[in-house]
């Protein structure tokens, strides 16, 4: 066979170190290392920086290399329009969404009555004036009868505790 | 998509791979046939990613993104090669990328750095000790700077060829050159590996 190293072709040498000659060319390839010195030796260290190379293992993969892979999948996915609104919210956990939602709505209302105070005070009654009048009228005149019955029942007192 | 069209794409994928077929699943909709694609390149991707960037947390961000570009060009995906030849052009395109940006940003500071990404032995027979535990992450290190130290080429072509087994026509595809350009890179990055590591097996 033609020397390798003179034919400037590696290859056949770089195969052979990796094992990927077959049988018939692994066996002429052999019978020319044995005599040819240059080919034994690049032969030679070929294998061991091959064995070197095994020794380089990568690390293991992330177990949760596939659901982040399929995270990113579904945030690509096209979103309803209900997914696209509530998206900025996903993020914020049940408990500290309520008092959220409870103080927004509140900030809502009080914004609402700033706004307009008139259209929200109670509609006055258009005949409080009048009722309002005959109670206090009523009311007097019940203070005025108790005011009398008290003076009679103490000038009676009186009397009695005279006889 | 029409159903002739369809059917053609269906022919030339049997003509090429299983992979490829189950990529056409995928364009047809079918999220199970990404899935079985996914559990069967992962490894390979994340792995051939880590040794060309040597940092664990980038090559899974890379190999995620290699994976979601598959997922994203499924609908213009069109079998004219190799699945796996398609998916390490991605991976390639994307570890250079970053490696490229990565050399502007740090210059060549990284190689000097004791890296925290050392991998732990996966498989040993038995428990080695601590002299035969030093003796691998020395042994490790060397060989890292030694691919590191090649040009990007070169480095992506020699870890295709010894980690993927992958034929030097595929290598040329993802690559993007000759089939003698891939002998060519490979003749050089093994020359420079030789002279840097053969001496590793002898001490």
């Amino acid at each position: 066979m033609n020397c390798p190293i003179e034919n400037r072709n590696s290859a056949m040498l770089v195969a052979h170190a990796a094992g990927e000659l077959d049988p018939l060319a692994a066996r002429v390839l052999e019978q020319h290392l044995a005599g040819c010195e240059a080919c034994r030796s690049v032969a030679a260290e070929q294998i061991a920086m091959w064995k070197a190379l095994d020794a380089w293992e990568a690390p293991p993969v992330s177990p949760d290399f596939d659901r982040r892979l399929y995270r990113r999948i579904g945030e690509g996915a096209p979103l309803s329009w209900w997914e696209r609104l509530a998206r900025p919210f996903r993020a914020i956990p049940l408990r500290q969404a309520l008092p959220l939602t409870a103080t927004a709505g509140l900030l809502l209302m009080a914004g609402l009555l700033l706004q307009h105070p008139g259209s929200y005070a109670p509609a006055p009654a258009p005949h409080s004036q009048a009722v309002r009048a005959d109670q206090v009228e009523s009311t007097l005149d019940d203070l005025d009868l108790l005011r009398q019955f008290g003076t009679a029942n103490s000038a009676e007192s009186v009397h009695n505790d005279a006889m | 998509m029409e159903p002739g069209v369809n059917t053609d794409m269906g022919a030339a994928a049997a003509t090429l791979d299983y992979d490829a077929e189950l990529m056409l699943r995928v364009k047809e909709g079918d999220g199970t046939s990404f899935g079985v694609l996914l559990e069967k390149h992962r490894a390979s991707v994340i792995h051939f990613v880590y040794r060309l960037v040597q940092e664990q947390a980038v090559a899974e961000e890379l190999a995620q993104e290699v994976f979601l570009r598959v997922y994203r060009s499924r609908s213009s995906y069109e079998p004219t090669a190799k699945f796996k030849t398609w998916l390490f052009r991605i991976a390639t395109h994307l570890a250079l990328n970053w490696l490229r940006d990565e050399k502007h940003e740090r210059g060549q500071e990284r190689l000097d750095e004791v890296s925290g990404d050392l991998p732990v032995r996966q498989v040993c027979d038995r428990r080695p000790s601590v002299e035969q535990e030093l003796v691998y992450q020395v042994k490790l290190e060397e060989v890292r700077r030694a691919v590191a130290a090649l040009p990007e080429k070169q480095r992506a072509a020699v870890l295709m060829h010894k980690y993927e087994e992958m034929e030097y026509a595929q290598i040329a595809k993802v690559l993007g050159c000759s089939e003698s350009a891939v002998k060519s890179l490979l003749f050089r990055a093994y020359e420079t590996l030789r002279a840097r590591l053969a001496h590793m097996e002898t001490t």
